[in-house]
């Protein structure tokens, strides 16, 4: 940056003072997540070298899901390799339809008049971790509550007024949203305490709340079945995930020492011209 | 046995100018001995072209531009071909990289002058090949006929029925249909692998002769072409190879890096190189939520909604595209680099820079009050430096040019 002046340095401060200020106010005035009224969509972290977890994945998508949402791009063989379950036991336990051969699609096993049921065809799941994100999917499946004004007496916070009925409702239990009395912070970031030292609490409304003794499962081995499922959501969306990422060291590393060795040849050429 | 490729060598070399043709071109072609980092971006703008050239041929085989398959062959490119996904994500990383690479390319171009006289040509093919990009790119982005490839195309092709009295018939006449179907894909599959990639290459062939016609400039702005030495070659120059070509490959591994990086660890560019939305098949019925271009038209897409009119959109748009190729006339400077401009030039390429970016943010974007001020005002900005050129670089005070580089 050699034509930097003295008096040009702090027109360009100022100009970048005043974009800053811009897009700090932009961003913070930008409203409304993906994940609704939810909130901020949880964060997900997927393991896609953790095997195990994309097999009990594989094995909650094929008896809970696939009844109603194909998996139209991939293969059962493939999801077999991929995920290393050997073949005999993978088809002996979770493929029902005997005539399905490995290079087979996944296509469903949903009729051809299913929308009739939902008011809405249930889609294709293949490609949902790309089009919605993992963080969308493992937030929307644990925001079902109970309202009975809904068809099939659930509603959803990260999806309002979803087609889908809570089909895990057995394993999760009756979640429903609760109000809770919440301590109220102070302007200088304390609890607020009224004169007798007890603490002022605030009625706030929204929270999920599981009722005791409906679901089969803990809400921690509930959380872990939806973190498998999305973790097989993820890899299902981009099968050689895992690969691209593992492949990805190998020719940064090869540009690494090409860039190397091409500048040291570089300068070694240099050397001689500026004699 | 080389005795006799020697011969047959020279056997064709009487006939086809080989030996000639290399040696000006590329292995004697006189290039000025002190360029910076700015000067590299051509070099690797053609490493993409070739990219581009090369991953799109294979990615042919197994495409289908049908509107039942083209959807579903781009997953069977990504599933059950033998490393499809290495070349899809070569061939999506590298159009992004490709636009990056020539917008640095043509910013170097604007700071040190590189159309002044007599490189007036040499920039025009330039712009001539970054429209033919834009098209290139905007009809490769339907093909895999997603949700953003078909209402991309949708917003895209329905600005031609902005034009008065042609508008509509002209908008029939590209979509091939009434609405965008299998027939808009398979012809924009046509243009987009055989019809723009031969203009490309043609216009690309034709900015290299040009340019090695009335040779490469430097940042400095000086004529090396002054002082020659006794073979009647610039003082000031290094021969191409290897001088050129080490420095060239250099960049090339600094850019391959990069492009590792995007391609193997953020193939979507968080929703910038590969849109989300694009991961769901094209639903004529669905609107998606917010229909964004893809990063790199994103600039002119905002001066498009900064216009309330449609039509005086499309012109804004149009006219911010097309006001690049006279900018060989609009700079009255004495001098070609911005290291020897006066303030005002700075200050107005720095304004530039700044309102270019900040329309690239709004256009991927949602429109709220406030953006919408802010394109206006980076619209102005925008053409406030190229209309206003004229005066700016006749009425300020330059620096001495040096003699030598």
């Amino acid at each position: 940056m050699t034509f930097l002046h003295k008096e040009i340095m702090n027109f360009y401060k100022i100009i970048f003072f005043i974009f800053f200020i811009l897009f700090t106010y932009d961003l913070n005035s930008a409203a409304g997540g993906a994940c609704k009224d939810y909130g901020d969509c949880d964060k997900f972290d997927y393991s896609l070298n953790d095997i195990e977890s994309l097999q009990r994945g594989a094995s909650t998508y094929i008896n809970y899901c696939y009844g109603c949402h194909s998996l139209q791009y991939s293969r059962w063989g493939r999801v077999a390799t991929d995920l290393q379950i050997p073949e005999d036991i993978f088809f002996e336990n979770l493929v029902f339809d005997k005539s399905i051969k490995p290079g087979d699609l996944m296509t469903g096993a949903m009729p051809e008049d299913s929308a009739n049921w939902f008011g809405v065809a249930p889609p294709d799941l293949t490609l949902v971790s790309r089009y919605k994100g993992d963080d969308w999917i493992y937030s929307y499946l644990r925001a079902y509550y109970e309202d009975s004004s809904k068809q099939y007496g659930v509603n959803n916070l990260v999806y309002p007024g979803t087609a889908m009925p809570n089909v895990l409702l057995a394993l999760q239990g009756n979640q429903k949203l609760v109000c809770k009395d919440i301590p109220m912070i102070a302007a200088n970031g304390g609890q607020k305490r009224d004169e007798y030292g007890n603490d002022i609490l605030k009625k706030k409304c929204g929270f999920l709340e599981v009722e005791e003794g409906t679901g089969k499962l803990t809400k921690e081995e509930f959380d872990d079945l939806i973190y498998d499922l999305t973790n097989f959501l993820v890899y299902v969306g981009e099968p050689i995930k895992a690969t691209r990422e593992r492949l990805g060291w190998y020719v940064i590393f090869y540009f690494l020492i090409f860039t190397a060795l091409s500048s040291l040849l570089y300068r070694e050429f240099h050397k001689d011209y500026n004699k | 046995m080389s005795e006799i490729a020697g011969r047959l060598f020279s056997w064709v070399n009487d006939r086809l100018p080989i030996v000639n043709t290399f040696e000006r071109h590329l292995s004697k072609h006189p290039v000025p001995s002190k360029v910076n980092f700015w000067y590299l971006f051509g070099a690797l703008a053609a490493v993409t072209l070739i990219i581009q050239i090369v991953t799109g041929i294979w990615l042919i085989m197994p495409y289908s531009n049908t509107e039942e398959q083209a959807f579903s062959s781009i997953e069977y490119i990504m599933r059950d071909v033998d490393y499809g996904w290495v070349i899809r994500y070569m061939h999506t990383t590298g159009a992004s990289l490709f636009f990056a690479v020539v917008y640095l390319h043509m910013f170097r171009g604007l700071l040190y002058g590189s159309y002044q006289k007599p490189k007036e040509l040499v920039w025009i093919f330039g712009c001539t090949i970054y429209v033919a990009m834009m098209a290139e790119g905007f009809l490769g982005y339907v093909l895999p006929y997603g949700q953003m490839s078909y209402w991309g195309a949708q917003v895209i092709i329905s600005l031609f029925g902005a034009i008065p009295y042609v508008g509509e018939s002209l908008e029939l006449w590209v979509r091939g249909d009434y609405y965008i179907s299998g027939i808009t894909v398979s012809r924009f599959f046509a243009l987009h692998v055989v019809a723009l990639p031969l203009v490309l290459i043609a216009l690309v062939f034709l900015h290299l002769v040009a340019l090695h016609e009335v040779g490469a400039g430097n940042p400095e702005g000086v004529d090396i072409e002054k002082y020659l030495d006794d073979d009647g070659i610039p003082l000031d120059s290094v021969p191409f190879f290897p001088y050129k070509v080490l420095n060239a490959l250099v960049a090339i591994g600094v850019f391959g890096i990069v492009f590792s990086v995007i391609m193997f660890f953020f193939p979507e560019g968080g929703g910038y190189f590969i849109e989300m939305a694009n991961f769901e098949k094209a639903n004529p019925l669905v609107t998606p939520d917010h229909i964004a271009p893809v990063w790199y038209y994103a600039p002119f897409y905002t001066m498009l909604r900064a216009v309330p009119d449609p039509l005086g959109g499309l012109i804004v748009m149009a006219a911010a595209v097309a006001i690049f190729f006279i900018v060989p006339w609009l700079d009255n400077s004495k001098v070609a680099s911005i290291r020897y401009k006066g303030i005002y030039s700075k200050v107005a390429i720095t304004l530039f820079g700044v309102s270019f970016l900040t329309l690239g943010y709004l256009g991927t974007v949602g429109v709220t009050e406030i953006r919408k001020t802010m394109s206006v005002v980076c619209t102005i900005i925008y053409f406030a430096y190229f209309l206003l050129m004229p005066i700016y670089t006749k009425f300020e005070t330059t620096k001495v040019v040096p003699e030598r580089l």
